[in-house]
């Protein structure tokens, strides 16, 4: 699974910084016909949902007038109602927790494991692609299988902190746990993703720049900080930006287990923008899709802040 | 060279448009729902939440030949339940309705506010035999949408051997106060009380609305000492350990499994558990939903209603109306009560069921006594008030808020979202 | 460390990580009437194969669907992004930079987002509940993601091979053709496996685009054991069983595969 020793590695640089090595300029307009396809793509398939989803964000809409047309234009309306209301600090907090919690667990157990798998012990292949098989689930049926096992009375999670002495936990149901469980669950639907992506990082680093450190008397553990965390920033950083996409968009995990609930303990953006629009008998798109889109404006945020500090980085 | 290597840049350029254009050409109209297009031809379209049921099911089958009775071809789409709303609504939008259309009866105020749903007068589909507490689910405004092709509610099923073992007779369940003492016993006798779904979807609600309403509550009123009495009920359950604490996870489905594991006394749960309870493999019967002073509290009434979405092409109507009145025929209705295990809808046909299962007693008669969710007029109000209600008890259950104060929150969000 | 006491730890870090999948297992092969039961039973002694007899009777068309869009998403994607990221990484595109950009924030876009949007597109194109429709949404959530990685891996090849092979006398479509994408086969198979993944195990799209007709994916035959009222949740994890199972063979012939890429970079430990 590791793909592309050195592909990732060079991720990092690729968005915005130019090419390094001095080369023959190929005309413009072939460039751009190798790009034509993803343009005219990007434009047939985004450019509408988006247009959409900030319509029905900017209108008054009512069932009525999403049926039949004709919502008034209401400018910031929606956006106004849905700061206003009691979920959206909550569901902000709740955000940027699980959001970065969950990034900071898969991140640090990915890399951990991929250090450990790097070192090619008997049957470390197997068992490294083993770790992949959580991936493979449909997320309606990992979830499913996470909150039967965080279940309160006959979850089999419980059932083990009982046998070890320790009091049963209400996982799923009470306030102040809700929002762990859920970020349980998908740390460990993450941790393939962040192995992959490191240990393909790991498998790029020259094998001479450990021999170097190793000459130089390097214990293992400052062979990690010194050596192969440094090399490995632009792996991590790109690992971490597409976690970052992922882990923010989020929703069926939550879903599935809590509700979003209980009272909004585990609500995000996310959830919340999905329980405005379907989650109630009577849809309210409008306030939906403004949460939805503050939910972009905040990628946003975080992609730009991304690639001003590579610029930094590159410079 | 740059001949051969343009002629390769378009083969590229094509093959990115042509997977989706070619598939376009072959999958037109086969797939695609064209109910306003195909005016004079023979398809109709039918949307169900029944995708449990393929096609060599007794239901599908009975669509096909209601089609055929009726000279067309009936293309049916079975969707799931919570999908359906969102789908009929987007199709509505690009003006591709079904021609009929299955949903779930407090869904049937909404698409009707929306401008998605003929009229029975439209139409001309007859609903004089429906029992008027079921058919009021789909009235608004004096103007019917549709008629319910059966019905549910719920009631508790009991676990006779533990409430033997407890020492509890379940004809002495008639009010709160005697079922919680029943779940006391239980307990005391190391068994398990009660399940039940708080889930915070509609769910929930449904499940907590025979328990509101059998308090004496409104829903125009979520914070009257009733309504706190209702919702201290089932809180007290969970804090003396009568209801376990799943149950605010709990859909029914799991609540039901909680009850099959044949450690709890009670379960409240709906018609459509009876197959089910039949493979429990233990003695199990049925008791209605007291009310806190005694009697049958009003359940609410589930179950789907049979509707004709709006079309452009409006004599479509005609065929239409000859689909909905074979669904909604005594033998059909008959037959599809039966597979869904549902109470029919009306009278007629209840007593048929009763004679041929007396077990089905207990709920025709809960089933008399249930009430619509959305009626009252309250219509798409009933959503507005139900979302804050089912925030309620969720808030009161996991001990974030009191009963009172839970309520009283849900009160203020709701008098402001039906303003 | 020893390395028998590495692969001793190996095995009991996989083994939790993979207990969450046991567990599914083991609810496969559970009655109906055990589902709840207080304490769990840990194994799946005096289970049930009804599960698996309902899949194999009902899930093997979804399957085959799965399959079918899972490739026609590889395809799609790696068609889409693979030139795209030459461009971006050795043509220098005016405006490449801002292009890289709407890409990482296109992958940020919620799927439900999108669905909706799409509904319409797809009813107007007439590719609404039909498996090419689904390759054509599920490669919304790989293409980014492929430019991304193609452009990456591009920029790392030696610029002397491009020259060389222009000297040559190859004009640009034939160099991509015949050299860059040839040397850049781990991309091609690290997008593949990525946009093969996603496509496999989505549901939103699925699910809004998809609902109605014969071509329905193996996350969608999941729900039809979700009827109304009712759940059979032995069948749904049995079917999650056996979906795994092609999707693990794909993945242990793509792991060799690649496995021969990488030690080209000889690995020593």
């Amino acid at each position: 699974m590791t793909v592309a020793s050195d592909l990732i590695t060079r991720a990092a640089a690729a968005p915005a910084a130019p090419a390094r090595a001095p080369r023959r300029r190929s005309p413009q307009w072939a460039a751009w016909l190798f790009l034509a396809p993803v343009v005219i793509y990007l434009i047939a398939f985004y450019a509408y949902p988006l247009y959409r989803n900030l319509d029905l964000s900017l209108r008054h809409y009512t069932v009525r007038s999403f049926v039949q047309g004709g919502a008034p234009f209401s400018g910031l309306d929606n956006y106004r109602t849905v700061v206003d209301n009691a979920t959206f600090w909550p569901a902000l907090l709740h955000t940027v927790l699980f959001t970065g919690i969950s990034l900071i667990f898969q991140f640090a157990i990915g890399m951990a494991l991929a250090v450990f798998f790097a070192q090619n012990f008997k049957l470390s292949a197997t068992l490294r692609a083993l770790f992949l098989v959580p991936w493979l689930l449909p997320l309606i049926v990992s979830a499913s299988t996470w909150s039967w096992m965080l279940n309160s009375d006959s979850g089999v999670v419980n059932f083990a902190l009982k046998s070890v002495g320790i009091d049963p936990v209400n996982w799923l149901t009470s306030p102040s746990w809700a929002l762990t469980s859920v970020i349980i669950a998908n740390v460990w639907i993450g941790i393939p993703f962040n192995l992959v992506v490191l240990y393909s990082g790991l498998q790029a680093i020259p094998s001479e720049v450990y021999e170097a450190a190793a000459l130089d008397g390097a214990t293992g553990w400052q062979r990690f900080w010194r050596v192969t965390f440094p090399l490995l920033r632009p792996v991590s950083a790109i690992t971490l930006l597409l976690g970052l996409v992922y882990t923010l968009k989020v929703f069926d995990i939550i879903w599935i287990m809590t509700k979003g609930g209980p009272t909004d303990s585990s609500t995000t953006f996310a959830t919340w923008s999905y329980k405005l629009s379907f989650g109630n008998l009577l849809p309210q798109f409008g306030p939906g899709a403004a949460v939805g889109n503050l939910l972009i404006i905040m990628a946003l945020i975080f992609g730009l802040l991304y690639i001003r500090l590579q610029r930094r980085q590159s410079l | 060279m740059t001949l051969s290597s343009r002629r390769g840049l378009r083969a590229i350029a094509a093959l990115s448009v042509a997977v989706c254009l070619t598939a376009a050409c072959s999958n037109d109209n086969s797939s695609s729902g064209d109910g306003s297009t195909a005016a004079g031809g023979g398809t109709y379209n039918i949307w169900d939440p029944y995708p449990q049921f393929d096609d060599s099911s007794d239901w599908v089958k009975l669509l096909a030949k209601c089609g055929t009775d009726a000279g067309v071809t009936v293309k049916r789409t079975g969707y799931d339940t919570t999908d359906l709303t969102n789908k009929a609504l987007l199709a509505a939008q690009q003006g591709n309705s079904p021609d009929v259309l299955i949903v779930d009866n407090p869904v049937v105020s909404t698409l009707a506010e929306g401008g998605v749903l003929t009229t029975t007068d439209d139409t001309k589909v007859d609903t004089s035999a429906v029992e008027p507490n079921l058919l009021a689910a789909g009235q608004q405004d004096g103007k019917t949408y549709g008629i319910p092709i059966g019905a549910n509610t719920l009631a508790l099923y009991y676990n006779k051997k533990v409430l033997d073992a407890a020492k509890v007779d379940p004809a002495t369940v008639k009010d709160w106060t005697s079922l919680t003492a029943a779940l006391e016993k239980v307990k005391a006798a190391g068994k398990k009380g009660i399940t039940f779904s708080a889930i915070g979807t509609e769910e929930g609600s449904f499940q907590f609305l025979p328990w509101f309403w059998g308090s004496g509550a409104q829903l125009t009123q979520l914070d009257s000492p009733q309504a706190v009495s209702a919702l201290a009920l089932w809180t007290d359950w969970l804090k003396k350990g009568y209801a376990p604490n799943s149950v605010l996870n709990n859909t029914q489905t799991t609540s039901w499994q909680e009850f099959a594991t044949g450690d709890y006394a009670f379960s409240e749960n709906g018609t459509w558990q009876l197959a089910n309870a039949k493979k429990a493999g233990f003695e199990y019967g049925i008791i209605p939903i007291p009310s806190q002073a005694g009697g049958t509290a009003p359940a609410p009434t589930g179950g789907e209603f049979v509707t004709a979405p709006v079309q452009t092409d409006t004599k479509r109507y005609a065929t239409t109306a000859k689909l909905v009145a074979c669904l909604s025929s005594a033998d059909n209705a008959l037959t599809t009560d039966t597979t869904l295990s549902y109470v029919a809808a009306t009278s007629a046909v209840q007593d048929k069921q009763v004679a041929a299962n007396p077990d089905l007693k207990v709920w025709v008669e809960a089933v008399k006594a249930a009430k619509g969710r959305t009626s009252d007029n309250l219509g798409t109000k009933y959503p507005k008030i139900s979302e804050p209600l089912w925030g309620a008890f969720q808030a009161a259950l996991s001990g974030g808020k009191s009963p009172a104060d839970a309520l009283k929150a849900a009160q203020t969000t709701a008098a402001s979202a039906t303003k | 460390m020893k390395s028998q006491l590495k692969t001793g730890a190996g095995v009991i870090l996989t083994a939790i990580m993979l207990f969450p999948i046991y567990w599914m297992i083991n609810v496969s092969f559970t009655k109906d009437t055990d589902m709840r039961h207080d304490p769990p039973h840990l194994f799946p002694f005096n289970g049930t194969l009804e599960g698996y007899r309902a899949v194999l009777h009902q899930q093997m068309p979804y399957l085959g669907t799965s399959l079918l869009v899972g490739l026609g998403t590889v395809i799609l994607t790696v068609a889409l992004s693979a030139p795209a990221g030459y461009s971006l990484a050795k043509l220098r595109p005016r405006g490449g930079g801002a292009l890289s950009f709407v890409l990482l924030m296109a992958q940020m876009i919620p799927g439900i987002i999108m669905a909706m949007g799409f509904y319409a597109i797809y009813l107007k194109l007439g590719v609404l509940n039909s498996a090419a429709g689904l390759v054509l949404a599920d490669s919304t959530i790989a293409v980014p993601f492929g430019v991304l990685i193609f452009t990456a891996f591009m920029s790392g090849i030696p610029s002397e091979l491009i020259n060389a092979a222009e000297i040559d006398g190859a004009g640009t479509f034939r160099t991509f053709w015949s050299v860059v994408l040839p040397v850049s086969r781990n991309a091609v198979v690290t997008v593949s496996l990525f946009a093969f993944l996603w496509a496999w195990s989505d549901f939103v799209f699925a699910t809004t685009l998809d609902g109605g007709g014969n071509q329905q994916p193996i996350t969608l035959g999941i729900y039809h054991y979700i009827g109304n009222n009712n759940q059979q949740w032995n069948a749904i994890m049995a079917t999650a069983v056996i979906a795994s199972i092609p999707a693990t063979l794909l993945l242990i012939l793509a792991q060799r595969y690649v496995a021969a890429g990488v030690t080209a970079g000889a690995v020593k430990d």
